[in-house]
Protein backbone atom coordinates (compact mmCIF):
# COMPACT_ATOMS: atom_id res chain seq x y z
CA UNK A 1 0.00 0.00 0.00
CA UNK A 2 3.00 1.78 1.02
CA UNK A 3 5.81 0.98 -1.14
CA UNK A 4 5.53 3.51 -3.85
CA UNK A 5 4.93 6.78 -1.71
CA UNK A 6 7.48 9.41 -1.88
CA UNK A 7 6.17 12.48 0.66
CA UNK A 8 7.27 16.06 -0.88
CA UNK A 9 8.97 16.69 -3.95
CA UNK A 10 12.37 18.17 -2.54
CA UNK A 11 15.46 16.78 -4.34
CA UNK A 12 18.51 17.33 -2.26
CA UNK A 13 21.16 18.97 -4.65
CA UNK A 14 24.06 21.73 -4.64
CA UNK A 15 22.99 24.05 -7.58
CA UNK A 16 23.03 27.57 -7.36
CA UNK A 17 18.85 27.56 -6.47
CA UNK A 18 19.96 24.57 -3.63
CA UNK A 19 22.61 26.35 -2.39
CA UNK A 20 20.16 29.70 -2.29
CA UNK A 21 18.68 30.73 1.59
CA UNK A 22 15.04 29.86 1.90
CA UNK A 23 14.11 33.05 2.48
CA UNK A 24 15.26 34.50 -0.07
CA UNK A 25 13.95 31.76 -2.55
CA UNK A 26 10.17 32.84 -0.95
CA UNK A 27 10.46 36.37 -1.45
CA UNK A 28 11.84 35.74 -5.57
CA UNK A 29 9.03 32.69 -6.24
CA UNK A 30 6.68 35.93 -4.44
CA UNK A 31 7.69 38.43 -6.53
CA UNK A 32 7.97 36.36 -9.59
CA UNK A 33 4.30 35.77 -9.03
CA UNK A 34 3.45 39.02 -9.11
CA UNK A 35 5.41 39.39 -12.68
CA UNK A 36 3.53 36.57 -14.25
CA UNK A 37 0.66 38.37 -13.70
CA UNK A 38 1.64 41.94 -14.74
CA UNK A 39 2.49 40.33 -17.99
CA UNK A 40 0.48 40.92 -20.78
CA UNK A 41 2.45 40.88 -24.10
CA UNK A 42 3.68 38.68 -26.30
CA UNK A 43 7.66 40.50 -25.97
CA UNK A 44 7.18 40.04 -21.89
CA UNK A 45 6.06 36.11 -21.92
CA UNK A 46 8.97 35.82 -24.27
CA UNK A 47 11.23 37.48 -21.83
CA UNK A 48 9.66 35.57 -18.96
CA UNK A 49 10.40 32.25 -20.62
CA UNK A 50 13.78 33.67 -21.27
CA UNK A 51 13.97 34.23 -17.18
CA UNK A 52 12.39 30.76 -17.09
CA UNK A 53 14.86 29.01 -18.40
CA UNK A 54 17.74 30.65 -17.10
CA UNK A 55 16.43 29.57 -13.37
CA UNK A 56 15.81 25.77 -14.88
CA UNK A 57 19.56 26.29 -15.60
CA UNK A 58 20.34 27.03 -11.91
CA UNK A 59 18.37 24.97 -10.76
CA UNK A 60 20.16 21.82 -11.77
CA UNK A 61 16.79 19.81 -11.30
CA UNK A 62 16.17 17.02 -14.15
CA UNK A 63 13.31 17.61 -16.23
CA UNK A 64 11.26 14.65 -15.81
CA UNK A 65 10.74 15.65 -12.14
CA UNK A 66 9.58 18.48 -13.26
CA UNK A 67 7.08 17.53 -16.09
CA UNK A 68 5.91 15.06 -13.07
CA UNK A 69 5.17 17.67 -10.61
CA UNK A 70 3.51 19.53 -13.87
CA UNK A 71 1.56 16.87 -14.64
CA UNK A 72 -1.78 17.35 -12.88
CA UNK A 73 -2.32 20.92 -14.34
CA UNK A 74 -1.68 19.59 -17.59
CA UNK A 75 -5.24 18.74 -18.27
CA UNK A 76 -6.63 22.04 -16.60
CA UNK A 77 -4.11 24.05 -18.89
CA UNK A 78 -5.20 22.50 -22.13
CA UNK A 79 -9.13 22.67 -21.13
CA UNK A 80 -9.05 26.51 -20.06
CA UNK A 81 -7.05 27.11 -23.37
CA UNK A 82 -9.47 25.56 -25.32
CA UNK A 83 -12.18 27.55 -23.13
CA UNK A 84 -10.59 30.35 -24.40
CA UNK A 85 -9.87 30.01 -27.68
CA UNK A 86 -13.71 29.08 -28.64
CA UNK A 87 -15.40 31.21 -26.80
CA UNK A 88 -13.16 34.81 -27.16
CA UNK A 89 -14.59 36.49 -30.45
CA UNK A 90 -11.99 39.53 -31.13
CA UNK A 91 -9.50 39.59 -33.83
CA UNK A 92 -9.77 38.10 -37.52
CA UNK A 93 -10.72 34.47 -38.21
CA UNK A 94 -8.44 32.01 -38.21
CA UNK A 95 -10.42 28.67 -38.85
CA UNK A 96 -13.94 28.30 -38.76
CA UNK A 97 -15.68 24.71 -39.05
CA UNK A 98 -19.26 23.52 -38.31
CA UNK A 99 -20.19 26.08 -35.36
CA UNK A 100 -16.56 26.14 -34.23
CA UNK A 101 -14.85 29.50 -35.48
CA UNK A 102 -11.73 30.15 -34.21
CA UNK A 103 -10.86 33.90 -33.92
CA UNK A 104 -7.22 35.37 -33.45
CA UNK A 105 -7.74 37.14 -30.24
CA UNK A 106 -9.38 33.93 -28.98
CA UNK A 107 -6.15 31.69 -29.58
CA UNK A 108 -3.67 34.79 -28.09
CA UNK A 109 -5.82 35.29 -25.25
CA UNK A 110 -5.57 31.03 -24.87
CA UNK A 111 -1.79 30.79 -24.72
CA UNK A 112 -1.54 33.72 -22.41
CA UNK A 113 -3.44 31.83 -20.24
CA UNK A 114 -1.80 28.90 -20.53
CA UNK A 115 1.76 30.72 -20.50
CA UNK A 116 0.65 32.09 -16.92
CA UNK A 117 -0.96 28.61 -15.44
CA UNK A 118 2.66 27.13 -16.79
CA UNK A 119 5.01 29.81 -15.48
CA UNK A 120 3.48 30.04 -12.07
CA UNK A 121 3.24 25.91 -11.46
CA UNK A 122 6.62 25.90 -12.99
CA UNK A 123 8.44 28.67 -10.89
CA UNK A 124 6.44 27.66 -7.24
CA UNK A 125 7.77 23.77 -7.94
CA UNK A 126 10.91 24.95 -9.00
CA UNK A 127 10.83 26.35 -5.24
CA UNK A 128 9.57 23.03 -3.76
CA UNK A 129 12.06 20.60 -5.42
CA UNK A 130 15.03 22.73 -4.38
CA UNK A 131 14.15 23.77 -0.81
CA UNK A 132 13.69 21.45 1.79
CA UNK A 133 10.34 21.31 3.89
CA UNK A 134 12.27 21.70 7.10
CA UNK A 135 14.24 24.91 5.77
CA UNK A 136 10.80 26.55 4.46
CA UNK A 137 9.59 26.10 7.94
CA UNK A 138 12.62 27.93 9.04
CA UNK A 139 12.00 30.81 7.03
CA UNK A 140 8.26 30.83 7.24
CA UNK A 141 9.09 31.47 10.95
CA UNK A 142 11.14 34.02 10.13
CA UNK A 143 9.00 36.12 8.11
CA UNK A 144 6.07 35.40 10.36
CA UNK A 145 7.96 36.84 13.68
CA UNK A 146 7.44 40.33 13.55
CA UNK A 147 3.45 39.25 13.95
CA UNK A 148 4.12 37.90 17.60
CA UNK A 149 3.31 41.44 18.28
CA UNK A 150 -0.17 40.99 16.95
CA UNK A 151 -0.44 37.10 18.90
CA UNK A 152 0.95 35.03 16.13
CA UNK A 153 2.55 32.62 17.91
CA UNK A 154 5.59 32.41 15.17
CA UNK A 155 7.56 30.03 17.22
CA UNK A 156 5.31 27.50 18.10
CA UNK A 157 3.67 27.07 14.87
CA UNK A 158 7.09 26.64 13.27
CA UNK A 159 8.13 24.08 15.87
CA UNK A 160 4.85 22.09 15.48
CA UNK A 161 5.68 22.13 11.55
CA UNK A 162 8.97 20.74 11.96
CA UNK A 163 8.18 17.97 14.63
CA UNK A 164 5.48 17.02 11.81
CA UNK A 165 8.18 17.13 9.47
CA UNK A 166 10.85 14.97 11.16
CA UNK A 167 7.87 12.31 12.72
CA UNK A 168 6.45 11.98 8.84
CA UNK A 169 8.88 9.09 8.07
CA UNK A 170 8.51 7.49 11.54
CA UNK A 171 4.49 7.56 11.41
CA UNK A 172 4.84 5.93 7.65
CA UNK A 173 6.96 2.90 8.81
CA UNK A 174 4.65 2.60 11.99
CA UNK A 175 1.45 2.79 9.56
CA UNK A 176 3.45 -0.22 7.30
CA UNK A 177 4.09 -1.85 10.51
CA UNK A 178 0.56 -1.75 11.76
CA UNK A 179 -0.92 -3.09 8.26
CA UNK A 180 1.22 -6.20 8.18
CA UNK A 181 0.46 -6.80 11.93
CA UNK A 182 -3.26 -6.64 11.39
CA UNK A 183 -3.28 -8.19 7.86
CA UNK A 184 -1.66 -11.46 9.44
CA UNK A 185 -4.47 -11.14 11.44
CA UNK A 186 -6.50 -11.03 8.87
CA UNK A 187 -7.52 -7.92 7.67
CA UNK A 188 -8.12 -7.43 4.92
CA UNK A 189 -7.82 -3.50 2.82
CA UNK A 190 -8.45 -4.35 -0.43
CA UNK A 191 -11.15 -6.83 -0.66
CA UNK A 192 -14.63 -7.50 1.06
CA UNK A 193 -18.12 -5.31 1.20
CA UNK A 194 -17.66 -1.88 2.30
CA UNK A 195 -18.08 -2.41 5.59
CA UNK A 196 -15.89 -5.25 5.82
CA UNK A 197 -13.27 -2.66 4.92
CA UNK A 198 -14.36 0.55 6.24
CA UNK A 199 -13.57 -2.15 9.58
CA UNK A 200 -10.62 -3.11 8.45
CA UNK A 201 -9.11 0.80 8.14
CA UNK A 202 -10.75 1.36 11.59
CA UNK A 203 -8.34 -1.68 13.29
CA UNK A 204 -5.45 0.05 11.17
CA UNK A 205 -6.18 3.69 13.02
CA UNK A 206 -7.07 2.95 16.53
CA UNK A 207 -3.81 1.59 16.88
CA UNK A 208 -2.26 3.97 14.46
CA UNK A 209 -3.49 7.51 17.02
CA UNK A 210 -3.04 5.24 20.02
CA UNK A 211 0.76 5.23 19.19
CA UNK A 212 0.64 8.66 17.57
CA UNK A 213 -1.15 10.36 21.05
CA UNK A 214 1.16 8.19 22.91
CA UNK A 215 4.20 9.28 21.31
CA UNK A 216 2.90 12.98 21.61
CA UNK A 217 3.15 12.09 25.63
CA UNK A 218 6.49 10.57 25.64
CA UNK A 219 8.14 13.27 23.49
CA UNK A 220 6.54 16.19 25.91
CA UNK A 221 7.88 14.48 28.75
CA UNK A 222 11.58 14.36 27.13
CA UNK A 223 11.23 17.92 26.21
CA UNK A 224 10.29 18.98 29.61
CA UNK A 225 13.23 17.14 30.78
CA UNK A 226 15.36 18.83 28.55
CA UNK A 227 14.62 22.07 29.82
CA UNK A 228 11.95 23.21 26.73
CA UNK A 229 9.93 26.23 28.06
CA UNK A 230 8.50 28.18 24.91
CA UNK A 231 10.22 30.14 22.50
CA UNK A 232 11.79 33.30 24.29
CA UNK A 233 15.62 32.97 24.12
CA UNK A 234 16.67 29.36 22.09
CA UNK A 235 18.76 29.27 20.10
CA UNK A 236 18.63 26.98 16.88
CA UNK A 237 20.88 23.86 15.84
CA UNK A 238 20.32 24.60 11.66
CA UNK A 239 20.73 28.84 10.69
CA UNK A 240 19.97 30.04 8.25
CA UNK A 241 22.76 32.16 6.33
CA UNK A 242 22.09 34.96 3.95
CA UNK A 243 24.91 35.75 1.18
CA UNK A 244 25.66 37.83 -1.54
CA UNK A 245 24.18 34.64 -3.42
CA UNK A 246 20.90 36.07 -2.03
CA UNK A 247 20.99 39.74 -2.60
CA UNK A 248 21.98 38.46 -6.04
CA UNK A 249 19.00 36.72 -6.95
CA UNK A 250 17.01 39.39 -5.29
CA UNK A 251 17.95 42.06 -7.20
CA UNK A 252 17.70 40.04 -10.43
CA UNK A 253 14.31 39.40 -9.72
CA UNK A 254 13.67 43.02 -8.99
CA UNK A 255 15.73 44.60 -12.12
CA UNK A 256 13.62 41.80 -13.63
CA UNK A 257 10.13 42.83 -13.03
CA UNK A 258 11.24 46.50 -13.47
CA UNK A 259 12.24 45.28 -17.48
CA UNK A 260 9.24 43.89 -17.99
CA UNK A 261 6.85 46.58 -16.69
CA UNK A 262 8.11 48.22 -19.62
CA UNK A 263 6.88 45.57 -21.97
CA UNK A 264 3.17 45.92 -20.61
CA UNK A 265 0.86 46.93 -23.00
CA UNK B 1 2.18 18.34 36.40
CA UNK B 2 2.91 18.15 33.13
CA UNK B 3 2.49 21.05 31.14
CA UNK B 4 -0.76 20.55 28.97
CA UNK B 5 0.05 23.02 26.32
CA UNK B 6 2.97 21.24 25.48
CA UNK B 7 1.10 18.08 25.20
CA UNK B 8 -1.70 19.76 22.91
CA UNK B 9 0.75 21.04 20.79
CA UNK B 10 2.56 17.67 20.21
CA UNK B 11 -0.71 16.16 19.86
CA UNK B 12 -1.36 18.27 16.76
CA UNK B 13 2.32 18.03 15.47
CA UNK B 14 1.53 14.33 14.99
CA UNK B 15 -2.14 14.79 14.05
CA UNK B 16 -1.00 16.74 11.25
CA UNK B 17 1.89 14.28 10.09
CA UNK B 18 -1.24 11.16 9.96
CA UNK B 19 -3.15 13.64 7.87
CA UNK B 20 -0.14 14.51 5.63
CA UNK B 21 0.37 10.67 5.47
CA UNK B 22 -3.64 10.13 5.20
CA UNK B 23 -3.97 12.33 2.03
CA UNK B 24 -1.53 9.76 0.24
CA UNK B 25 -4.16 7.15 0.62
CA UNK B 26 -6.20 8.17 -2.45
CA UNK B 27 -9.30 6.36 -3.62
CA UNK B 28 -8.28 7.43 -7.48
CA UNK B 29 -11.61 9.10 -9.86
CA UNK B 30 -11.88 10.14 -12.94
CA UNK B 31 -12.81 13.33 -11.96
CA UNK B 32 -9.77 13.81 -9.68
CA UNK B 33 -8.01 16.87 -10.91
CA UNK B 34 -6.37 18.11 -7.90
CA UNK B 35 -9.18 16.42 -5.76
CA UNK B 36 -9.98 13.26 -4.83
CA UNK B 37 -11.14 11.12 -1.73
CA UNK B 38 -8.64 10.67 1.00
CA UNK B 39 -8.49 9.95 4.20
CA UNK B 40 -7.23 13.82 5.17
CA UNK B 41 -10.24 15.22 7.23
CA UNK B 42 -9.93 11.92 9.87
CA UNK B 43 -6.92 13.00 12.19
CA UNK B 44 -8.36 16.65 11.68
CA UNK B 45 -12.19 15.73 13.28
CA UNK B 46 -10.54 13.44 15.89
CA UNK B 47 -7.95 16.12 17.17
CA UNK B 48 -10.89 18.60 16.87
CA UNK B 49 -13.34 16.38 18.79
CA UNK B 50 -10.66 15.00 21.51
CA UNK B 51 -8.99 18.69 22.22
CA UNK B 52 -11.56 21.28 21.15
CA UNK B 53 -11.79 23.71 18.11
CA UNK B 54 -8.72 25.27 18.54
CA UNK B 55 -6.59 22.65 17.96
CA UNK B 56 -8.89 21.26 15.61
CA UNK B 57 -7.91 24.29 13.71
CA UNK B 58 -4.44 24.68 13.94
CA UNK B 59 -4.18 21.19 13.00
CA UNK B 60 -5.84 21.91 9.50
CA UNK B 61 -3.74 25.07 9.01
CA UNK B 62 -0.57 23.46 9.40
CA UNK B 63 -1.79 20.57 7.41
CA UNK B 64 -2.78 22.74 4.32
CA UNK B 65 0.48 24.72 5.09
CA UNK B 66 2.38 21.44 5.01
CA UNK B 67 0.96 20.69 1.90
CA UNK B 68 1.94 23.63 -0.06
CA UNK B 69 5.50 23.24 1.42
CA UNK B 70 5.47 19.47 -0.24
CA UNK B 71 4.47 21.18 -3.35
CA UNK B 72 1.03 22.87 -4.34
CA UNK B 73 -1.22 23.68 -7.39
CA UNK B 74 -0.70 27.41 -7.38
CA UNK B 75 -2.45 29.53 -10.09
CA UNK B 76 -3.28 32.44 -8.43
CA UNK B 77 -2.12 34.07 -5.03
CA UNK B 78 -5.45 34.03 -3.31
CA UNK B 79 -6.21 30.61 -4.48
CA UNK B 80 -3.34 29.47 -2.52
CA UNK B 81 -4.35 30.77 1.14
CA UNK B 82 -7.99 29.61 0.71
CA UNK B 83 -7.25 26.23 -0.74
CA UNK B 84 -4.73 25.40 1.21
CA UNK B 85 -4.59 26.48 5.09
CA UNK B 86 -8.16 28.04 5.28
CA UNK B 87 -9.70 24.91 3.51
CA UNK B 88 -8.64 22.26 6.25
CA UNK B 89 -8.31 25.12 9.01
CA UNK B 90 -12.45 25.15 8.94
CA UNK B 91 -12.70 21.23 9.50
CA UNK B 92 -11.55 21.50 12.45
CA UNK B 93 -14.56 24.23 13.60
CA UNK B 94 -15.92 20.84 14.31
CA UNK B 95 -14.49 20.63 17.33
CA UNK B 96 -17.60 23.50 18.45
CA UNK B 97 -20.33 21.01 18.26
CA UNK B 98 -18.85 18.81 21.73
CA UNK B 99 -18.84 21.15 24.91
CA UNK B 100 -17.24 20.67 28.03
CA UNK B 101 -20.03 18.07 29.33
CA UNK B 102 -19.04 15.52 27.20
CA UNK B 103 -15.71 14.91 28.62
CA UNK B 104 -17.66 11.93 30.86
CA UNK B 105 -18.60 10.02 28.50
CA UNK B 106 -18.11 9.24 24.66
CA UNK B 107 -19.52 11.63 22.01
CA UNK B 108 -22.88 10.81 20.93
CA UNK B 109 -22.66 9.61 16.99
CA UNK B 110 -24.75 12.23 16.02
CA UNK B 111 -22.88 15.05 17.01
CA UNK B 112 -19.84 13.71 15.26
CA UNK B 113 -21.81 13.42 12.33
CA UNK B 114 -23.06 16.88 13.00
CA UNK B 115 -19.83 18.15 12.82
CA UNK B 116 -17.86 16.56 9.77
CA UNK B 117 -20.97 17.21 8.30
CA UNK B 118 -20.63 21.18 9.25
CA UNK B 119 -16.87 20.88 8.54
CA UNK B 120 -16.91 19.76 5.11
CA UNK B 121 -19.67 21.88 4.65
CA UNK B 122 -17.12 25.04 5.61
CA UNK B 123 -14.44 23.45 2.95
CA UNK B 124 -17.11 22.74 0.25
CA UNK B 125 -18.00 26.58 0.49
CA UNK B 126 -14.06 27.28 0.66
CA UNK B 127 -13.51 24.98 -2.44
CA UNK B 128 -16.82 26.72 -4.20
CA UNK B 129 -15.20 30.26 -3.44
CA UNK B 130 -11.54 29.14 -4.79
CA UNK B 131 -13.73 27.97 -7.88
CA UNK B 132 -15.05 31.30 -8.85
CA UNK B 133 -11.82 32.95 -8.29
CA UNK B 134 -10.47 30.78 -10.84
CA UNK B 135 -12.69 31.06 -13.04
CA UNK B 136 -13.37 34.43 -12.68
CA UNK B 137 -9.53 34.81 -13.65
CA UNK B 138 -9.20 31.87 -15.87
CA UNK B 139 -12.46 31.54 -17.94
CA UNK B 140 -13.92 34.02 -20.34
CA UNK B 141 -16.86 35.69 -19.70
CA UNK B 142 -20.77 34.16 -19.78
CA UNK B 143 -19.63 30.69 -18.79
CA UNK B 144 -22.21 29.05 -15.62
CA UNK B 145 -19.36 28.92 -13.77
CA UNK B 146 -20.83 28.90 -10.15
CA UNK B 147 -22.98 24.96 -11.05
CA UNK B 148 -19.63 24.00 -12.23
CA UNK B 149 -17.98 24.78 -9.28
CA UNK B 150 -20.63 23.16 -7.36
CA UNK B 151 -21.05 19.86 -8.83
CA UNK B 152 -17.27 19.58 -8.83
CA UNK B 153 -16.90 20.31 -5.50
CA UNK B 154 -19.86 17.99 -4.60
CA UNK B 155 -18.47 15.02 -6.81
CA UNK B 156 -15.82 14.47 -4.39
CA UNK B 157 -16.31 16.30 -1.00
CA UNK B 158 -19.98 14.19 -0.31
CA UNK B 159 -18.55 10.73 -0.62
CA UNK B 160 -15.22 11.81 1.36
CA UNK B 161 -17.31 12.98 4.09
CA UNK B 162 -19.65 10.01 4.09
CA UNK B 163 -16.82 7.81 4.72
CA UNK B 164 -14.69 9.87 7.71
CA UNK B 165 -18.14 10.20 9.36
CA UNK B 166 -18.57 6.16 9.16
CA UNK B 167 -14.81 5.82 10.14
CA UNK B 168 -14.63 8.11 12.79
CA UNK B 169 -17.74 6.82 14.75
CA UNK B 170 -16.03 3.53 14.02
CA UNK B 171 -13.01 4.94 16.58
CA UNK B 172 -15.21 6.57 18.70
CA UNK B 173 -17.43 3.39 19.29
CA UNK B 174 -14.41 0.57 19.39
CA UNK B 175 -11.97 3.94 21.49
CA UNK B 176 -14.38 6.03 23.12
CA UNK B 177 -11.36 7.30 25.46
CA UNK B 178 -9.90 9.25 22.39
CA UNK B 179 -12.72 12.18 23.00
CA UNK B 180 -12.80 11.95 26.35
CA UNK B 181 -9.51 10.92 28.40
CA UNK B 182 -7.82 14.00 27.43
CA UNK B 183 -10.70 15.99 28.64
CA UNK B 184 -10.87 14.51 31.91
CA UNK B 185 -7.50 14.73 32.67
CA UNK B 186 -7.46 18.65 31.97
CA UNK B 187 -10.85 19.06 34.37
CA UNK B 188 -8.91 17.10 37.06
CA UNK B 189 -5.79 19.43 36.84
Amino acid sequence: MFEHVVIGQYLPGRSYLHKMDARSKLASVFLLIIIVFMTNTWAGYGLLWAGAVLVYLLSGVSFRYIRKGMFPIFLLIIFTFILHALFTQEGDVLVSVGVFTLYEGGVEQGLFIAFRLLLLVFFTSLLTLTTSPIDLTDALEQIFTPLKRFGVPAHEIALMMSIAIRFIPTLLQETEKIIKAQSARGADFSKGTWKERSQAFVALLVPLFVRAFKRAEDLAFAMEARGYNGGEGRTKLRKLTWTLRDSAACAAVVIFGICLFFFRS
Amino acid sequence: MQDNRLVVMLEIAFMTGLAIIFSYIEISAPWAMGGSISFIMIPIFIIAFRRGWKAGVTTGFLTGILQMLFGAIIVHPIQFIIEYPVAYAVLGLAGLFVKGDHFKKAVPAALITLGVAFGTLLRFIDHFGAGLIWFGEYAPAGMPVAVYSAVYNASYLVPEMLITIVVVILISKYRPQFFYEARRMQSAA
